[in-house]
């Protein structure tokens, strides 16, 4: 209701008057039944830690007082001192437009990339991609920018695919601006190739329960176990706001998370089941990481503890994860979680790419491919790669590392975190932390929204496995300039 | 065809507004080691550090200080003279870290600086990479076959005027008027409130000047504009915004924009920061707040919905020729077929790493192709279906340069459609900037009642002229250096098909045999 109110608000009189009688009239039904749009509350949250700014901006002693850079520059970074002399430029303002270096007559003041800002992250996780994500964290909004794209033509991994859109003959949907709903859930879980009844028409198949979260990402355990509870918590409250789900170590369980326990899934040893006998049995979804080849009996003894639970098999990606994944789901596995560290991803941005789409027509060759949901963690560092992993054959993504970043994470792999690991989240802070996820999440979605939008696609559940509408940047250029056909 | 040279624009000088300058290579002084001799200034060609500028450095107490060396023309590691002659080793080279914060990949800071100076003098010169980015792949991967001596072969031929390098924006036998430009280029279309009325009147001034086009973008059409009517294109967008019939019939281009190449599906934005009253009335909008033009025209859904489309700007003017803007999914060539059965004249596709006001991150990467494939799809369609010599293909979106251009019609284009280097001309400096608060800093992508004065619209417009006085002259060029006479032979007239890297004078260096 309030969500109505707020949209009919700044309109005219006219069109408010009517918009009343609206609301009186639906006010007076059942509220409950009004359709309720999944959106997330964003709210600013600025960082609790430091940002080394963009830019350096230098001036040098031959500054002459000329003041012209003060006129120069429209973002506040020269000012003037109360004595009529120029302060010292202020950097964390500075946009980058070299307005000040050009309008200095005696070349005093260079404008240059801030080192500090250049040895953020890593080569995968770049410092342009963490700007981004410290951005969506802070503000939850779309990064947009003026002037093209000015980055590398293409590359490896994700950054080889271009994303088709609709143009004349297949419309596309504007959900971004609310025009047309478009949905972002996906269901975890197995679905029957095909429903089977009685000569009476009376149904015989068992369907099996599904969950939907009405965003395609889930929240990875965090990879650093010196993160605290605080962490944890504020995982667990992002994950039930967004209403999808946030893995926790069992072995981390605290009687603090009991009350956000629907939206959690435990992962468990698999060993030490009957260590966590109580926790499995209040869970929704459970996840176990397999050594071995006990699958079967690993999910039978799961299931007798809790028949209603989901079982979710977690595994590395490797060369032959397609047949694991079968085995997996003829095991009885609802949900494959396939991930790889992203310290690999950076040496070779290549293998999560691949592996997504090895598993995925490996699945759909053996049929089986509905029968089991696939979420893709690892390599995930922008919001395009959400939609790149599921075109790509996943149903939906873990999200590990962004999040981290968004808290602090330096990235460090866990070498140093015993040392100095910058996400130590404060019992205080834990709303804070929580609302950066949720900052992210939501800035991720609506950029999810734009990606389908284009495509003209009305829900993310379609647009799995549609490689014909992605271009790979190799298989084009060897069409045009390597001469195949 | 277009002969006398006598018809094209003079290049002047046009100095560029800033005092100041961003040098390549910077000289470090260390202060605990100079003497003062003043060596440095007398052995350098080029006079680095003139009396009276070391004196300004040397009065400060401590610590390094840079030896400053306004609007000189260091040379470099291929001199370092000072720094070899320095009798106490205080002097060190390096580059500027400056210049290398200027610009990105695909728009280094060589392109932005050697487009400065061709716009300020009409003229190239060796001091910067004019041709080619650093982006890793599409043109910057492209060359033609005589590129390894390219400074000697341009420069030789600059003054030679005989070649034509016009083409013509009608080849349908459908009685409207055969338009010919003298260059292979006109400008692109950018809006009243993305970029300030200065500027559109600059652009405008240089298109009558070169006898070519500029357009209006989907922003109204600005009285101010209509002296030059002639010459400015009416953009029909899918907002509509500011426009009626009267703007459509004033113009001898109308473009239908379907979608624009850095954010395809997804429809224009122009923040509420740059709404002003001004613009809010020219689009007859309420100011300060946000516009988002819809995506798509919801009047096509289909190709016969384009036909109708089509016809219905035709009906209002009866004289114009129609362009179609698309950018490039991956069935561009399609698209690009039903555009030619809707009757359209020219086809307009708009590569994906093309500028914008403001777009998304994620669409300006991600999303459509680079305008590199897109040209050889579309031309090898046409020509599969016959039908090729009646279209005009005009590329662009992330063609910076006049090698970009001739590269774009030697895959298949028949011309080029230029935006961001006419704003560099200008001065821009891809900072990114354009979209929100007063604007762009440069004063080139604003509304802003001050910045705006930053461009005076006859310098603006002598700046874009001087631009294309160099282009004409590296196209001339080009074409006499591959012996052919006019740059319409470029465009090759069967299928593009690279054969181990190779194809139509081009050489892809990833791909050579």
């Amino acid at each position: 209701m309030d969500e109505i109110a707020a949209f009919i608000k700044p309109r005219p009189k006219s069109v408010a008057a009517i918009s009343n009688i609206f609301l009186e009239e639906t006010a007076s039904q059942e509220t409950k039944h009004i359709f309720e749009r999944y959106r997330i509350e964003v709210k600013e949250a600025p960082p609790k830690f430091k940002i080394p700014s963009k830019f350096l901006v230098k001036r040098y002693n031959n500054c002459v007082n000329l003041q012209e850079c003060v006129e120069a520059c429209i973002y506040g970074v020269h000012k003037v001192r109360e004595d009529g002399q120029i302060a010292e430029p202020l950097s964390d303002k500075c946009r980058g437009c070299h307005a000040c270096t050009l309008a200095c007559p005696k070349s005093a003041i260079s404008v240059m990339i801030n080192p500090e800002f250049e040895k953020l992250g890593n080569s995968y996780f770049t410092p342009e991609r963490l700007e981004a994500i410290y951005y969506e964290a802070e503000t939850g909004r779309i990064p947009v920018s003026g002037a093209g794209y000015g980055g590398p033509f293409s590359g490896r991994g994700f950054d080889g695919i271009w994303f088709d859109f609709s143009e004349i003959v297949r419309p596309t949907r504007d959900g971004i601006h609310g025009r047309e709903y478009i949905s972002t859930s996906v269901d975890l879980g197995r679905k029957l190739p095909h429903l089977e009844f009685d000569e009476r028409g009376k149904m015989v198949s068992d369907v099996p329960k599904t969950i939907e979260i009405p965003i395609p990402i889930i929240l990875d355990a965090p990879t650093t176990s010196g993160a605290g509870i605080g962490l944890q918590l504020a995982l667990a409250k992002a994950a039930t706001t967004l209403k999808t789900f946030s893995i926790v170590n069992a072995k981390e369980y605290s009687d603090d998370l009991k009350s956000y326990m629907p939206n959690l899934i435990p992962r468990i040893g698999i060993d030490r089941l009957s260590e966590f006998e109580e926790l499995v049995r209040k869970a929704r979804i459970v996840e176990v990481e397999p050594e071995g080849s006990k699958i079967d009996v690993c999910i039978r003894s799961l299931k007798e503890v809790n028949p209603s639970a989901l079982i979710s098999i977690r595994s590395k990606y490797d060369e032959r994860s397609g047949e694991r994944a079968e085995a997996f789901a003829k095991g009885g596995a609802d949900i494959i979680h396939f991930y790889v560290d992203d310290a690999i991803v950076e040496k070779d941005p290549d293998v999560v790419k691949n592996a997504i789409q090895r598993t995925h027509s490996y699945l759909v060759y053996k049929n089986i491919r509905d029968e089991v949901t696939f979420i893709s963690g690892g390599g995930i560092a922008e919001a395009s790669h959400v939609p790149k992993s599921i075109i790509l054959g996943a149903d939906a993504i873990s999200l590990g590392l962004a999040y981290q970043i968004a808290l602090g994470c330096k990235i460090c792999y866990g070498n140093e975190h015993s040392l100095d690991c910058q996400i130590k989240v404060e019992a205080k802070d834990v709303d804070w932390a929580s609302q950066r996820i949720l900052n992210l999440v939501s800035s991720w979605r609506d950029q999810l929204l734009e990606v389908l939008g284009g495509m003209g696609l009305r829900e993310v559940r379609r647009q799995r496995g549609e490689i014909g509408r992605a271009m790979f940047c190799h298989e084009i250029e060897e069409r045009i300039f390597g001469g195949m056909e | 065809m277009i002969k006398e040279q006598e018809l094209f624009p003079k290049a002047n000088l046009a100095p560029p507004r800033h005092a100041g300058t961003i040098e390549r290579y910077e000289i470090v002084l260390d202060r605990s080691k100079c003497t003062a001799c003043g060596i440095c200034s007398e052995v350098c060609p080029q006079f680095i550090g003139t009396a009276e500028i070391d004196y300004e450095a040397f009065k400060k107490p401590s610590g390094y200080i840079r030896l400053v060396n306004p609007k000189s023309l260091c040379a470099g590691f291929v001199c370092q003279s000072c720094v070899k002659r320095c009798p106490t080793g205080a002097l060190t080279l390096g580059l500027n870290p400056e210049y290398a914060a200027l610009g990105d990949r695909r728009w280094t800071a060589d392109l932005i600086f050697s487009t400065w100076e061709q716009a300020e003098t009409g003229r190239l010169s060796k001091r910067y990479e004019f041709d080619i980015g650093h982006s890793g792949g599409g043109f910057d991967r492209l060359r033609f076959d005589f590129e390894l001596d390219k400074y000697g072969a341009c420069e030789k031929i600059f003054e030679e005027n005989e070649i034509d390098t016009s083409i013509v924006l009608n080849k349908r036998r459908d009685g409207k008027p055969k338009i010919e430009i003298p260059i292979p280029v006109y400008g692109a279309d950018m809006s009243f409130g993305s970029v300030s009325l200065n500027v559109m009147l600059a652009r405008a001034m240089a298109a009558k000047a070169w006898n070519t086009f500029t357009s209006t973008g989907e922003g109204g059409y600005p009285d101010e504009l209509v002296p030059y009517k002639d010459h400015v294109i009416t953009q029909v967008a899918t907002g509509h915004f500011g426009v009626n019939a009267e703007t459509i019939k004033r113009a001898r281009i109308v473009v239908l924009k379907y979608a624009q190449g850095a954010k395809p599906g997804l429809g224009g934005h122009l923040l509420a920061d740059k709404v002003t009253p001004e613009v809010a009335k020219m689009r007859e909008v309420v100011p300060n707040i946000s516009l988002f033009s819809p995506f798509p025209f919801h009047n096509v859904y289909s190709v016969e919905d384009h036909y109708r489309h089509v016809q219905l700007i035709k009906d209002i003017n009866t004289k114009a020729l129609v362009s179609v803007k698309v950018s490039t999914p991956i069935d561009v060539d399609m698209v690009a077929i039903g555009s030619y059965y809707a009757g359209a004249n020219i086809l307009q596709i708009d590569g994906g790493y093309g500028g914008t006001g403001a777009a998304p991150d994620i669409a300006k990467k991600n999303i459509s192709m680079p305008i590199e494939y897109a040209i050889p799809m579309v031309h090898n369609y046409l020509v599969r279906e016959g039908v090729r010599d009646e279209m005009v293909i005009m590329a662009s979106g992330g063609i910076r340069t006049a090698f970009d251009v001739a590269k774009a019609i030697a895959l298949g284009a028949d011309g080029a459609v230029i935006g961001t280097s006419e704003l560099v001309a200008l001065g821009c400096k891809r900072c990114g900037n354009c979209e929100r608060g007063r604007g762009c800093p440069s004063g080139i992508a604003t509304t802003d009642p001050v910045l705006k004065h930053y461009i005076n619209p006859k310098w603006g417009a002598q700046r874009i002229i001087n631009l294309y006085h160099s282009w004409k002259g590296q196209w001339n060029g080009i074409i006499a250096r591959l012996g052919l006479v006019n740059i319409r032979e470029l465009r090759p007239s069967g299928e593009v098909k690279f054969e181990k890297g190779r194809f139509n004078h081009l050489v892809h260096l990833d791909h050579m045999g």
